[in-house]
């Protein structure tokens, strides 16, 4: 069946009633996490892992997915009307967005920040849904070779590209692979690194991780140096929709950033933080108001908004097509799906085409739901600013235990969730990047699986690591990554 | 509300130089990496390096990101030896260049330390209740009685809620055997 045939069906899932229903609840949830502080889309679907027992992996999918969108949606309203961007991806958008609020027109800002979110999500649903097929189609012919080649790339440019350098970038990753280690080994059936300690045989939960890291650390850091002043608002002046100027100048930078997000998002490392600012930029070169730019140019916010929606979309290529998580959001996704004995891949196309393609539907049905929920209900959405933050971090802190105990009822998982927590509060302190973590102990076990059975179907040649054009590549190309930087470095030095 | 967000640096530490948001050698952290991959690598050094079919046994990854975790942590340490800055990470309701609240961080710190002690022996919805309070007042609320009704609906709302989702949270509180 072609593609739009499958979509078609996949609608007929997205729209059942039910379904209709969790898209709106992840609609609703992934705006409000966006606009609260302390909590994002990854740990917003950890803390919500648990629901997998009881929902069917459709209807959960298609809420996560709301979640994901919605929190990009959300996240915007803070930047623009508080000028706190609750995540990298929504620091641009503070930058123009705030300054036109505080001109009386935080209204037009919101706008074209709600209308280019879902113009880029919509454009980058469409592309994810034509360019999954595809990609999914080519890795069936992957071998474990290619497939450790997939990780090691994704484990450099992860490293070098997150964080203020490739030391605390590279630290993080391998404390992630370190953890991932604990526990029965699955191949040979060996323990490590329990200590003797019986409950660490099945290992960490990167729920555990995630949530500790996520939000004990965020709220052990927030708690130490707490700014109990709260930021001032800016209020929603102006006419609720844009001009006809602002339409012009407001749409070449929700195509060129859908552009820029969709394959950069894709791409393991980049995050939402580099295409951002790479749209910002290309927007002030490309305007003919340079000049307005830091003081409210429309451009600025309507740029790196639409780029931020289409990074979200991007992650999901790799994600469903490889099984190969690019951000933590998308590492959560992936233990989501393991939650239901699912690894997607290629062969999730073709086994439960229902689930991949309603989740595609819903992406395009959340969109819609997330326009009508943004654009007039706005003001109802900053209410949510209204809650106390001394009640709410306290919030926080009871539903992740709650998450960390329902796992398993063991009390090594809280503590482990102290000791990851205050390590959380120390990378928050000394400026080492968090995804890392994630990336490493979730695709390190997946990396040390491909690495040995390819090393097995090679009879212990590790020449077979470069057997494959594809291998040989991507292999380079890691190393190219670690290296450049050191070369250039020299060569500038020398010159 | 605290007084805790006072922007105005504190420098009873730091001597002359300008209020630093971070001590500027925080070597431990380089020599606590090396702890770690110490321990991975005595680990691995138990475990098969090899297997009779795979030429990589269970005992190699270990042994890669013990002995990274060690190499990494010297370089720190070298970096910071070299004079490398820390600049904290900036988040949502904090200032990062403030001076740490030691109080409120230790008040935190309690409420996450708590459940590993009371968890099982009290149950979910008592320790949910408690750590719900020291966290309100480690971010300066003074109202200790409004904290505790929040976080016990809170808890015991969420305990049913869950509870009725499938989720294991254990008894309502074990002390009185329900």
């Amino acid at each position: 069946m072609d593609t739009l045939g499958l979509l078609l069906q996949g609608f007929g899932v997205a729209l059942q009633p039910v379904n209709l229903m969790w898209a709106l609840v992840g609609s609703v949830l992934g705006t409000a996490i966006g606009i609260l502080p302390g909590i994002g889309p990854a740990l917003t679907i950890a803390l919500l892992l648990p629901v997998t027992t009881a929902l069917a992996p459709t209807s959960a999918f298609i809420m996560f997915a709301g979640i994901l969108y919605g929190a990009m949606y959300g996240g915007s309203t803070t930047s623009i009307l508080l000028n706190t961007p609750g995540e990298a991806g929504s620091m641009m958008t503070a930058l123009e967005g705030n300054k036109m609020a505080r001109a009386g027109r935080g209204a037009a800002a919101l706008a074209t920040a709600a209308i280019g979110s879902f113009v880029a999500g919509t454009f980058a649903t469409l592309a994810l849904t034509f360019a999954a097929p595809f990609v999914a189609e080519l890795a069936f012919y992957f071998k474990p070779t290619d497939y450790f080649a997939i990780t090691a790339l994704a484990f450099c440019s992860v490293a070098v590209v997150m964080g203020a350098s490739r030391t605390r970038g590279f630290i993080s990753l391998f404390l992630g692979i370190a953890i991932g280690v604990i526990g029965i080994d699955a191949m040979t059936g060996q323990p490590r690194l329990t200590f003797g300690n019986m409950q660490l045989l099945r290992g960490i939960a990167l729920t555990v991780v995630l949530v500790s890291l996520f939000a004990v650390g965020e709220i052990l850091y927030v708690a130490s140096r707490y700014r109990s002043v709260p930021g001032v608002m800016a209020p929603v002046k102006g006419k609720l929709w844009m001009t006809r100027e602002d339409f012009a100048r407001s749409w070449k930078p929700w195509l060129r950033g859908t552009a820029i997000g969709f394959p950069m998002g894709a791409l393991p490392g980049s995050g939402s933080e580099i295409p951002t600012m790479l749209s910002y930029t290309l927007e002030r070169k490309l305007s003919k108001h340079p000049e307005q730019f830091g003081k409210g140019a429309i451009e600025g916010v309507a740029g790196p908004e639409a780029t931020n929606n289409a990074a979200a979309a991007g992650i999901l290529v790799p994600l469903l097509t490889l099984g190969l998580p690019t951000s933590a959001t998308a590492a959560v996704l992936l233990a989501a799906f393991q939650n239901y004995g699912l690894q997607p891949g290629p062969f999730l196309f073709t086994s439960n085409p229902a689930l991949i393609w309603g989740l595609i539907a819903s992406l395009y049905v959340g969109n819609v739901m997330l326009l009508v929920l943004n654009l007039p209900l706005v003001g109802i959405w900053v209410q949510l600013l209204r809650i106390p933050r001394p009640q709410l971090y306290a919030g926080i802190l009871v539903f992740a235990m709650i998450g960390v105990w329902g796992l398993a009822g063991s009390w090594v998982d809280l503590a482990i969730m102290f000791v990851v927590g205050l390590a959380g509060y120390v990378m928050r302190v000394y400026d080492f990047p968090i995804a890392p973590v994630l990336i490493g102990l979730i695709l390190g076990p997946m990396a040390e699986n491909q690495l040995r059975t390819a090393l097995a179907a090679g009879q212990g040649n590790p020449m077979v690591l470069v057997s494959t054009p594809l291998s040989a590549i991507l292999l380079t190309i890691a190393v190219l990554l670690l290296a450049l930087p050191i070369f250039l470095k020299r060569l500038r030095a020398h010159a | 509300m605290s007084n805790n967000g006072n922007p105005t640096p504190n420098t009873l530490e730091g001597g002359s130089h300008q209020a630093a948001p971070a001590p500027s050698r925080p070597y431990w952290i380089g020599i606590g990496l090396m702890v770690i991959g110490a321990v991975w690598l005595v680990n691995a050094y138990g475990l098969p390096q090899g297997a009779r079919y795979a030429a990589v046994g269970p005992g190699l990854f270990v042994t890669i990101s013990g002995a990274a975790l060690l190499v990494l942590g010297a370089v720190l340490v070298l970096q910071i030896w070299r004079g490398e800055s820390f600049q904290p990470q900036d988040a949502e309701d904090a200032v990062a260049d403030a001076k740490m609240d030691k109080r409120a961080f230790l008040t935190a710190l309690v409420a996450v330390a708590v459940p590993v002690a009371t968890m099982g022996p009290l149950g979910m919805p008592f320790t949910a209740t408690l750590s719900f309070v020291l966290v309100a007042n480690a971010f300066g609320s003074r109202r200790w009685w409004l904290d505790l009704i929040c976080g016990a609906i809170l808890a015991c709302a969420s305990w049913f809620l869950f509870s009725q989702l499938g989720l294991q949270l254990g008894r309502f509180f074990p002390p009185l055997g329900f």
